[in-house]
C-alpha cells in the first residue's frame, strides 16, 4: 500500500492551491456576504485551468486525470471557498459524470464535451418537495408524445441552478411501475420552452453558490435526450450520487483543512497571559484533535477516490468518506471558532463562514443518516 | 530557435529551516520543495518567446537529486519541450562555478540561441550561476531583466539597476538573460498540460559525466543570526505615546538633541 501522491497529483495540488489562494480567496468573504456567484472566477477560470473535466478522457475534452486529482482540486478550492468547491463538484460529479457513464456517443459529443471543457456549466435535478432522501418518491413526470417527452413538475435545492446550461433531470415515466423502476433520466438545456427557474434559496452557508428551484411546465424535450435506458433513472441517480459523495467529501475535507490552518496560524500569533495561545497545552490538544480528524478524513476520501479510479466498487467507501469528512468539517470548524474565541465569532475572520459552510456537507448529496444507511446495508448485504 | 532554461529546486521559503548536522547547510528533512521563484520568470519568458517567435524548442535543465524531477515537470507543464536532469545527490555542496561549468559542458555544442536563468536562487543566493555560464560559453549576458521584447529577431530588454533606476539594453542572439521579479507573471500549469508533461522527454545525465573541475569554494559554516532583543512597544493614549516617544528620541538619539 502506497500513501504517496504521484508527481502529477502534487503538481495539480500546487497549481490549484496557488490559484485558490491568489484568485479565489480574496473575494470569498464578500461573495458570501452578497450571496453572489461569480461565474468568471468560480467556473470559467476553472475551465481555463482544465479543472472542469478532470476525470474524463481527452477525447471528450477532459483532462485524463484520476479521481484523486479531482478530490485534491475540490479540496483545495474548498479550503478557501466552499462555494467554489461545490460549483465544481456539482458540475462534474452530478451532471457531466452521468452523461459520461450512461450517455450515448452522440450525447457525449454534444453535451459532455462542452461541460468538460468548461464552455457549459452543469447541474443535477433530483430533489423535489416530496422526494429528497427518498428519490423513489419523484413526482415530476415525463410523458412521451411522438419524438418528445413532456416534463411537468418542480425540482428544489438545485446547486448551480439558473446559472447552468445543462441539467440532468429525473422524472417518472411509468406511473404503474414499482416506485424505483418508473423513473428515467433526461438531459434538459436551459432555454427550453417550459423550463424556468423559481426562487433562489437564502442559505446558512455556501452562499456564493446559487441554489434554485427548477420548474417544468409542459416542457418538451427531444426523446433523444433520454439518458440511459427508460426506467433506469433510479440506478443512474444512485450511481451518480456514489461519485458525488467523493466530491462533497473532498469539499468537507477542504473546509476542515482551511479551518485547521486558520486555527494554527491564529494560535501562533494571538497572545494571552504574555504568550502565544498555542503555547498552552489546552489549545495544543484542540489543534491536535482537529489535525488528526482531518488527516483521518483525508485518508478515507483518497481511498474512495482511489477505488473509483481503479474501477473498483466504491459505494461504501464513498459513503464512509462523505460521512467522516462532513462530520469532521463540522467539528473542526466549530473548534476553530472556539480557538479564535471572540474573533472567531466575528465576520472579520473566515472561521464563522467555514462553520456555516461545513453544515451543508452533512446534509446534501445524502445526509449523514443516509450515509450510515448505505454503509449499514452494505455490511449486512 | 533553441532555448535553454536553467532552473533550481529550492525549499518553500515559508518552511521552518533547521541547520543540518555538519553545520554547513539546511536540513532537507520535512521541507516542501518548489521551483526557485526567479526561475519561474525564466521559464515563463522562454515559453512566451516561443509563443511569440514561432518555431522553438525549449530545454529545461536542473541539477539535483531525483526529487527535482517534480519541479522539472512543472516547467514542462508550463510549456518547456524537453528536460535534462543532471543527477547529483549532493549538489548543495557544490559552488556556483562548478554548476556553471557543468551546464556549460552540456550546452557548449548545442547552439542555444537564448538561455534564461533566474537572477539568483532563493536558498544559496550567490547570483553567479547565470553570469558564469555566459562567460564560459562566451555569450553576452544581461542580468536582472524586468522586460523582454522580441521583435523580428531583435531583442530589447529592460534591466533593473540600484535605486529603482532602469536601463534599456539591445542585444542580439545568442545571449543569456538572468530574470528578476517583475519580468512577467508565471502561468499556472493547466491540468491537461500537467498530464501531458509526463509524456515529454526527460533525460538524466550523471553529474560526474559533465563535471570537469573541482569546486573552489566551500561553505564551512551556516548559522542563524543571534537573536537581538525585541523592539520596544509603547502603550497609552495618543498624547501619552507622543510624550514617551519624544523622551526616548531625546535621551537615546540625536534626532531631537
Amino acid at each position: 500500500m502506497i500513501f504517496e501522491l504521484t508527481e502529477e497529483q502534487n503538481l495539480i495540488r500546487d497549481m490549484v492551491r496557488e490559484f485558490a489562494e491568489t484568485e479565489v480567496a480574496p473575494t470569498a468573504k464578500i461573495r458570501d456576504e452578497e450571496e453572489r456567484f461569480d461565474r468568471a472566477l468560480m467556473f470559467d477560470r476553472l475551465g481555463e485551468l482544465g479543472l472542469t473535466g478532470i476525470v474524463f478522457p481527452e477525447e471528450y475534452g477532459g483532462g485524463g486525470a484520476d479521481y484523486i486529482s479531482y478530490a485534491i482540486a475540490v479540496e483545495e478550492l474548498s479550503r478557501v471557498c466552499a462555494s467554489t468547491g461545490v460549483t465544481l463538484s456539482a458540475h462534474l460529479s452530478l451532471c457531466a459524470n452521468p452523461i459520461y457513464l450512461f450517455g450515448s456517443e452522440e450525447q457525449k459529443q454534444k453535451y459532455l464535451q462542452p461541460l468538460a471543457t468548461g464552455e457549459k456549466l452543469g447541474a443535477f435535478g433530483l430533489t423535489e418537495p416530496s422526494a429528497g432522501s427518498d428519490a423513489g418518491g419523484t413526482r415530476t413526470t415525463a410523458v412521451k408524445e411522438g419524438d418528445n417527452y413532456i416534463l411537468n413538475g418542480t425540482k428544489i435545492f438545485i446547486t448551480n441552478g439558473g446559472e447552468a446550461e445543462t441539467y440532468v433531470v429525473f422524472a417518472r415515466t411509468d406511473k404503474n411501475a414499482q416506485k424505483h423502476y418508473g423513473i428515467s433520466a433526461f438531459i434538459v438545456e436551459k432555454g427550453t420552452p417550459g423550463f424556468s427557474f423559481g426562487k433562489k434559496e437564502h442559505k446558512l452557508g455556501i452562499r456564493s453558490s446559487p441554489t434554485l428551484e427548477l420548474i417544468f411546465e409542459n416542457c418538451s424535450i427531444p426523446a433523444a435526450n433520454l439518458l440511459g435506458d427508460l426506467g433506469q433513472g433510479f440506478k443512474i441517480a444512485m450511481k451518480t450520487l456514489d461519485g458525488g459523495r467523493i466530491g462533497i467529501a473532498s469539499q468537507a475535507l477542504g473546509i476542515a483543512q482551511g479551518a485547521l490552518d486558520l486555527a494554527v496560524s491564529y494560535a501562533r500569533e494571538r497572545k494571552q497571559f504574555d504568550m502565544p495561545i498555542g503555547k498552552f497545552q489546552g489549545v495544543q490538544f484542540q489543534l491536535a484533535d482537529m489535525a488528526t480528524q482531518t488527516e483521518a478524513a483525508r485518508l478515507l476520501v483518497y481511498n474512495a477516490a482511489y477505488k473509483a479510479s481503479k474501477g473498483l466498487s466504491y459505494s461504501m467507501a464513498s459513503a464512509m468518506a462523505k460521512l467522516m469528512a462532513s462530520e469532521t468539517a463540522m467539528q473542526v470548524t466549530t473548534q476553530a471558532v472556539q480557538v479564535l474565541g471572540g474573533y472567531g465569532y466575528t465576520r472579520d475572520f473566515p472561521a464563522e463562514r467555514m462553520m456555516r459552510d461545513a453544515k451543508i456537507t452533512e446534509i446534501y448529496e445524502g445526509t449523514s443518516e443516509i450515509q450510515r444507511l448505505v454503509i449499514g446495508a452494505g455490511l449486512l448485504r | 530557435m533553441k532555448i535553454l532554461v536553467c532552473i533550481k529546486q529550492v525549499p518553500d521559503m515559508e518552511s521552518k529551516f533547521k541547520i543540518d548536522g555538519d553545520g554547513t547547510w539546511y536540513s532537507p528533512g520535512d521541507l516542501v520543495w518548489r521551483m526557485n521563484e526567479y526561475d519561474e520568470y525564466a521559464v515563463e519568458q522562454a515559453v512566451q518567446l516561443k509563443e511569440k517567435g514561432g518555431e522553438a524548442d525549449i530545454t529545461v535543465l536542473c541539477i539535483g537529486p531525483e526529487r527535482v524531477k517534480e519541479t522539472m515537470k512543472k516547467a514542462l507543464a508550463m510549456g518547456c519541450d524537453r528536460g535534462v536532469h543532471i543527477a547529483d545527490d549532493s549538489n548543495w555542496k557544490k559552488d556556483a562555478l562548478t554548476n556553471s561549468a557543468v551546464i556549460a559542458e552540456f550546452a557548449r555544442d548545442k547552439n542555444f540561441d537564448y538561455i534564461f536563468t533566474g537572477m539568483q536562487s532563493q536558498d544559496r543566493g550567490s547570483g553567479q550561476t547565470g553570469v558564469l555560464l555566459a562567460e564560459m560559453l562566451d555569450l553576452p549576458c544581461v542580468t536582472t531583466i524586468v522586460d523582454f521584447v522580441f521583435d523580428a529577431g531583435a531583442i530589447t530588454v529592460k534591466r533593473e539597476l540600484e535605486g529603482g533606476i532602469k536601463a534599456i539594453v539591445k542585444v542580439s542572439s545568442p545571449a543569456l538573460f538572468t530574470c528578476q521579479l517583475g519580468l512577467n507573471t508565471p502561468r499556472y500549469p493547466t491540468l491537461p498540460n500537467i498530464m501531458k508533461a509526463k509524456k515529454k522527454e526527460l533525460l538524466s545525465i550523471a553529474m560526474e559525466q559533465l563535471q570537469k573541475i573541482a569546486p573552489r569554494q566551500e561553505t564551512v559554516k551556516m548559522f542563524f543570526p543571534e537573536k537581538k532583543g525585541g523592539g520596544l512597544v509603547l502603550e497609552g493614549d495618543s498624547a501619552d505615546l507622543a510624550d514617551q516617544l519624544i523622551k526616548i528620541l531625546k535621551e537615546k538619539t540625536t534626532v531631537l538633541a
